[in-house]
């Protein structure tokens, strides 16, 4: 029983990463149709970025992972703007290349300035909590409390404020939107820095628990990718609900089966889900 | 009010408008008939800027619109309810008429005015109100669309097919609704199939076929018309 509560703690915090990572993925598909293969790698810059201003710079750690947040939204934005836009209308395929040459270029920029070694992010959180037989960090609470403040936070967003409807409805309709007057243009860059930034966060909480190396983006963007599949590629409860159930599957399946299985078992009930629900479980259908 | 002259718009190597002139003056409801591709669709694309046209002017109450952007158009004053509706399905009714105001966005009140003036030119529409666009009945799919235009307070509202797919009754409302808004002081620009019901609420018209106008006139004319009578009307 304690196995399974901690394992069960192990997948909500490695849930809260993926759900946060899988939302940009989602919202920027959604709203463009870029299957984003660089997004990991803006994670990992995101993680490099507060490491560099915790260590270098003397940040603290929640304005370091702020102000990362900040930078990665503004290479997002930058993204979008020199990358994607040009291809706007060139067949879907040319815009999925350019993603995987972002990431190629993005991994070997951070190879380049940081070297291939694995780094330890600092954090003031390092206590471990124990309760009888059952023991938690503080970092791992953190990364929980603020996976739900940022998850919340974006629903109101985009439920509650023009730019965020604005969003939602450039992503159901193009045409339509441009037709009430809204500037996709604009809504394309605000998606992308948005879910730039949210890439970041994730990285700066995980990384006090996990290590920051240079293709530390690689292995998430392949389960963020089977997330919003299993969600339902533009939904975000489903990029949120995907997130904690493969994460769950995971760390339950590692501690009972093996760990080695870890990602066998996380793909493998990809593969189930898509045979019982092909359209993935929040399907957007009208 | 609105100026269209010598309009040529492409599609790649198709010109699927070529050198349309046209005029729309304020308080008219203008009627476009034509069948399908002859080139309604294009030439309102081009009127709210989602095509730049190649050749021909665009002018607005003596404003050069050609090339504008589609915000900057609505901003203007023209407002489009578009072939196939383009609603935003997954959002509610609401959410779908709030965003036709968007470039007043800022201005509350306005939004909340032309909010109710929607709900009482469309009674319905308001029991539904947070039900998604998408789960109504493709009449009152309309009257969102066309609410959802009208939210922007535009001077010229842009009709393109309002009445396609519907059933006659369903039709012969919608075109009243349209009417209506015209009364309260839009003008209308009109695009149709529905001949005989299109030209009933018209003042004037004009006739499309393959990318040219081929005929204008007022209401009385194009119905006498021989060409149309055949080609439209079915007598």
């Amino acid at each position: 029983m304690t196995l399974l509560m901690q394992e069960v703690l192990g997948g909500l915090v490695l849930g809260s990463i993926y759900s946060l990572v899988a939302m940009g993925l989602t919202l920027v598909y959604g709203v463009m149709e870029i299957p984003n293969f660089a997004h990991g790698h803006l994670y990992m810059l995101g993680a490099y970025i507060t490491w560099f201003l915790l260590v270098s710079a003397h940040f603290g750690y929640w304005p370091a992972t702020l102000a990362a947040a900040v930078v990665l939204s503004g290479i997002g934005a930058l993204l979008e703007w020199v990358v994607f836009r040009p291809l706007r209308n060139a067949p879907q395929v040319h815009a999925m290349i350019a993603s995987v040459g972002v990431m190629l270029f993005l991994e070997a920029l951070a190879q380049w300035l940081w070297g291939p070694d694995f780094q330890r992010m600092p954090t003031p959180y390092g206590r471990v909590l124990n309760a009888g037989p059952f023991t938690v960090s503080e970092q791992q609470l953190v990364v929980i409390a603020a996976a739900i403040v940022c998850m919340s936070l974006l629903y109101l967003f985009l439920k509650h404020t023009p730019l965020g409807m604005a969003i939602e409805a450039v992503a159901q309709n193009r045409t339509g939107a441009r037709l009430v007057g809204i500037r996709t243009h604009r809504i394309s860059l605000i998606t992308f820095g948005l879910s730039a930034a949210l890439a970041s966060i994730a990285a700066s909480l995980i990384a006090p628990i996990h290590l920051i190396f240079p293709a530390m983006g690689t292995m998430v963007i392949m389960k963020a990718f089977a997330i919003i599949v299993i969600g339902g590629m533009g939904s975000i409860p489903g990029a949120i609900a995907g997130g904690y159930i493969l994460a769950l599957a995971e760390s339950i399946g590692g501690a009972y089966v093996s760990t080695n299985y870890q990602d066998v078992i996380a793909f493998a009930l990809l593969a189930l889900i898509l045979f019982l629900r092909p359209s993935g479980l929040f399907t957007k259908g009208v | 009010m609105l100026q269209v002259v010598d309009l040529t718009v492409s599609h790649g190597a198709l010109q699927a408008v070529r050198q349309v002139s046209l005029r729309v003056d304020e308080g008219e409801i203008v009627v476009l008939l034509g069948a399908n591709g002859a080139g309604k669709s294009t030439l309102f694309h081009a009127i709210s800027g989602l095509v730049r046209p190649c050749a021909g002017r665009i002018t607005w109450r003596g404003r050069d619109l050609t090339g504008l952007r589609a915000a900057d158009i609505v901003a203007a004053g023209i407002a489009q309810c578009p072939e196939g509706r383009m609603l935003f399905p997954r959002l509610s009714v609401e959410k779908n008429l709030v965003l036709g105001a968007y470039p007043h966005r800022r201005d509350r009140a306005r939004v909340a005015r032309a909010l109710e003036d929607v709900y009482s030119l469309f009674p319905d529409l308001y029991g539904k109100r947070h039900q998604p666009a998408g789960a109504l009945s493709g009449g009152q799919q309309q009257m969102v669309a066309i609410g959802r235009a009208w939210m922007a307070n535009p001077k010229l509202l842009l009709l393109d097919e309002p009445t396609l797919g519907l059933a006659p009754v369903v039709a012969e409302q919608t075109l009243a609704a349209v009417s209506d808004i015209n009364r309260r002081g839009t003008t209308v620009l009109l695009a149709e199939q529905n001949a005989h019901a299109a030209l009933s609420i018209a003042h004037r018209g004009y006739v499309m076929e393959t990318g040219r106008v081929v005929l204008e006139g007022t209401r009385e004319a194009l119905m006498g018309d021989p060409r149309v009578k055949e080609a439209y009307l079915g007598l």
